[in-house]
């Protein structure tokens, strides 16, 4: 079975983000090639590095990348340039490979080239005016979205979520618009620009942060393991230690439905097997309607009989626990415990990568969604820069003189 | 008659025609996109089990109610809201030619309330043979946790985002939000317009199924790949950033005003240091020095300077936010219950074929008769007898 992209023809001039959005377009069936300089584009050497057979290369370069194709194109050769726009039907950039200026001339070539072409440009607060020549990077743009304030220790400074999050989302919304813009060009004919703002993705992650302010007149705040959840007017604990490791669970005041009702019977029961019966665990109706009313003093007092009892059980216990009582908590996984998921095991989530000039011989988080017509494509390796020069160069030629 | 929400005659899916049933946050901020960009989207919901999140705040007044909460409405602009009873041994008899009329069926709920209704995968291509389906849940349709309820802030916890935020020295603070329900609707939606494109090149249709927690991971990968070469786990940085030469958040002039500056070169430092009015030679240092300024004067120096450097922004900061408004990215909508309110427009932009935020979100059911009427082509007389027979309310 092909790919649901089959046929479609992408072109990537990335750094980060728009190597993710090339990664989500190529899993889907497109042939994305990307355009780098002689020497390889900068993001192959971006930390973290790790050893290959061929030398440091980065992770994020080889998790984001594999299975594309390279052509690597001499500064200022247009003519090839404007060649490869021609058959292309995407291209996809971002502003850490491409300042503003190149960016809007290789635009000019590519669009007049091709008039049905879709150009996808990430950056980190969109086209116009005076802000889109404003410096940024990524924790810049979590601060700027919104985010970055709402997470951390009461007591030390706000922070950043460890990873480049508005980087990747930014890449992953630019292959979803792209692909809206695609459909339009392909009913119509008619291309366009469409432009990704790092910073509005970043907002996008706040769900209801910017309602919670215009409502109610609340500024959430971080509060690291306990904070008010859901714009909650009181604090609940979420991060609890256990035997070896820590789970998130909400199991009082977190907002209405009826699974969040069931999951603390189900608590409240395991305990009593525990022998923890303790009354203040029944003196509320926890998650029902009144729960928006219960003192704050009441809150403390249920959880510091939670606690303990969370602390006398693995994560793996509770977690089996969770799945036959619906209780609904969940392990706080570390990279390893993403790896070892057993759910993500036994769906088939990760598959084999055989690189054997690189040495590599890994399992990728490679099938995000299954589709039961054109499935996602198994990793493939990385092209080495220009790879795929002579041959894709040949075939634009051909095109253009056919 | 006539549907309240303005039919779309622009944006990229006009005319594309879109069954809802997706519910909390992941799986309509997906079909958000869709009615955003001018598809006509008839979300279903069940009366006796409306929306989870229509009972969670904030709450217009702060008083909760069915059709009060701006969490739910900032998810659902531009949609036509109808109410069945969903359980009802009848319910086909409304949503069978619902299914007919549509190009796209979306869910969310938990593996198996689709089949219970009759209306997994095969069922819906028996009626529609063309249809495209998304389903989208937490864990995924199938392995051993695929019926175990849960939501976002789970699925950040399990995708390993969580564990990757706060400080190494204590237990990981939990990110404001659930990330699974931002991040995976970008890969659903990349998955469900990519069938779509397929299904207009070949005519056939398919099922596009989703775990949110593994789109969530996706962000992971580079680390799942090290972690396999290296044997070391990456884990929550603080204030560090590998690649910086100046990194982290500093205290400016008033109550919990903060500013995020990340050097990555010796030049951005330098002109820090000029910025500062003295050498910006360790992160304490820093922190003394922003602590006067006020936050947003200090990000204009910054980046006159050419200093990457933006200020914590709150969520008031963020409607007065002078880009974010240069955009157009809120869109003010008025709410028969809720008034008018600022809802959030897409991140992305499209040239020629703008998105556009039609209406404000419906009540419960409130489009339920003009649905049957004007898009199912049912009668008054139907609608009657439905009524009678409590399917519909």
């Amino acid at each position: 079975m092909t790919g649901a992209l089959y046929g479609i023809r992408v072109l990537e001039i990335s750094a980060l983000a728009g190597s993710v959005a090339g990664r989500v377009l190529a899993d889907l069936g497109a042939e994305v090639v990307k355009l780098e300089p002689e020497a390889g584009e900068p993001a192959r050497r971006a930390p973290p590095l790790i050893p290959t057979a061929e030398g440091e290369e980065s992770a994020a370069w080889l998790a984001y990348n594999h299975g594309k194709r390279s052509v690597t194109l001499a500064p200022g050769d247009d003519a090839d340039f404007a060649a490869l726009c021609r058959t292309a039907d995407i291209v996809v950039t971002d502003w850490e490979r491409l300042d503003l200026d190149e960016m809007d001339r290789l635009a000019a070539i590519a669009r007049q080239a091709n008039p049905a072409l879709v150009w996808t440009e990430i950056l980190p607060f969109g086209r116009g005016g005076p802000y889109e020549r404003y410096p940024a990077t990524d924790t810049v743009l979590q601060a700027l979205g919104g985010h970055l304030y709402l997470n951390g220790d009461v007591d030390r400074p706000p922070v950043r979520i460890s990873l480049p999050v508005g980087l990747v989302q930014g890449g992953a919304e630019a292959a979803s618009a792209a692909l809206m813009a695609y459909w339009h060009a392909l009913k119509t004919g008619e291309g366009q620009r469409v432009d990704v703002s790092v910073q509005a993705c970043i907002v996008w992650t706040l769900l209801n942060s910017t309602m919670a302010w215009q409502i109610l007149g609340l500024n959430e705040m971080r509060g690291g393991a306990i904070r008010k959840e859901r714009a909650n007017r009181f604090y609940t604990r979420l991060v609890w230690e256990t035997k070896d490791g820590y789970i998130f669970f909400g199991p009082v005041g977190g907002g209405g439905g009826s699974a969040r009702i069931k999951s603390y019977d189900a608590l409240v029961a395991w305990m009593a097997e525990d022998g923890i019966t303790d009354p203040i665990l029944t003196a509320h109706d926890w998650n029902g309607d009144g729960q928006f009313f219960i003192p704050q003093e009441d809150y403390d007092a249920v959880t510091a009989v939670i606690v303990e009892f969370i602390r006398t059980k693995t994560t793996d216990e509770l977690m089996a626990r969770a799945v036959d009582q619906r209780i609904l908590l969940a392990p706080i996984s570390s990279v390893a415990g993403v790896f070892d998921n057993p759910q993500f095991r036994a769906r088939g989530y990760f598959r084999p990568l055989h690189d054997d000039t690189r040495g590599l011989d890994v399992e990728l988080p490679a099938r995000w969604a299954n589709l039961s017509a054109t499935p996602l494509k198994a990793p493939a390796p990385a092209p080495r820069a220009g790879a795929d020069t002579a041959a894709i160069l040949d075939r634009a030629a051909e095109r253009r003189t056919a | 008659m006539s549907l309240d929400a303005t039919p779309a005659t622009t944006g990229v899916f006009a005319g594309l025609k879109v069954a809802d049933f997706t519910w909390a946050a992941a799986g309509p901020i997906a079909t958000k996109q869709l009615a955003d960009n001018g598809a006509t989207v008839v979300k279903v919901e069940s009366f006796k089990h409306p929306d989870s999140i229509r009972l969670g705040g904030p709450f217009i007044d702060d008083k909760p109610g069915i059709n009060r909460s701006g969490f739910f409405a900032d998810f659902h602009s531009s949609k036509l809201g109808m109410s069945v009873d969903m359980s009802h041994p009848d319910a086909l008899e409304i949503i069978r030619p619902l299914i007919e009329w549509a190009d796209v069926v979306a869910e969310s709920f938990r593996p198996g309330v689709m089949k219970k209704w009759g209306l997994d995968f095969d069922n819906l291509r028996r009626i529609n043979p063309r249809i495209v389906m998304l389903s989208s849940s937490l864990y995924g349709a199938d392995g051993p946790w695929a019926r175990h309820p849960g939501y976002g802030a789970q699925g950040q916890a399990l995708a390993g985002i969580h564990g990757m935020t706060g400080w190494p020295d204590r237990p990981p603070a939990m990110p404001k939000g659930a990330y699974s329900d931002s991040v995976s609707p970008r890969y659903a939606l990349s998955a469900l317009v990519a069938a779509l494109i397929h299904r207009e090149r070949t005519g056939e249709g398919q099922h596009v199924e989703l775990s949110q927690v593994e789109a969530t991971a996706q962000l992971l990968a580079p680390e799942i790949l090290a972690y396999q070469v290296t044997g070391e786990e990456m884990t929550r940085q603080g204030d560090a950033k590998a690649g910086s030469v100046l990194h982290g958040v500093f205290p400016c002039e008033g109550e919990e005003r903060w500013i995020a500056i990340d050097c990555v070169n010796e030049a951005q430092r330098d002109a820090l240091s000029g910025v500062l009015g003295s050498p910006a030679s360790d992160n304490d240092t820093v922190a003394a020095l922003t602590a006067p300024w006020d936050a947003f004067e200090l990000m204009a120096a910054c980046r006159a300077a050419g200093v990457p450097a933006g200020v914590a922004n709150k969520a008031s900061d963020l409607l007065d936010d002078d880009v974010l408004n240069a955009h157009g990215h809120f869109w003010p909508l008025d709410h028969p219950e809720m008034g008018r309110l600022n809802y959030n427009g897409p991140a992305y932009r499209f040239e020629k074929t703008p998105s556009e935020l039609r209406s404000a979100a419906p009540c419960l059911g409130e489009h339920t008769e003009a649905v049957m009427t004007g898009i199912l082509g049912f009668g008054e007389d139907d609608i009657a007898r439905f009524r009678d027979k409590g399917l519909l309310q």
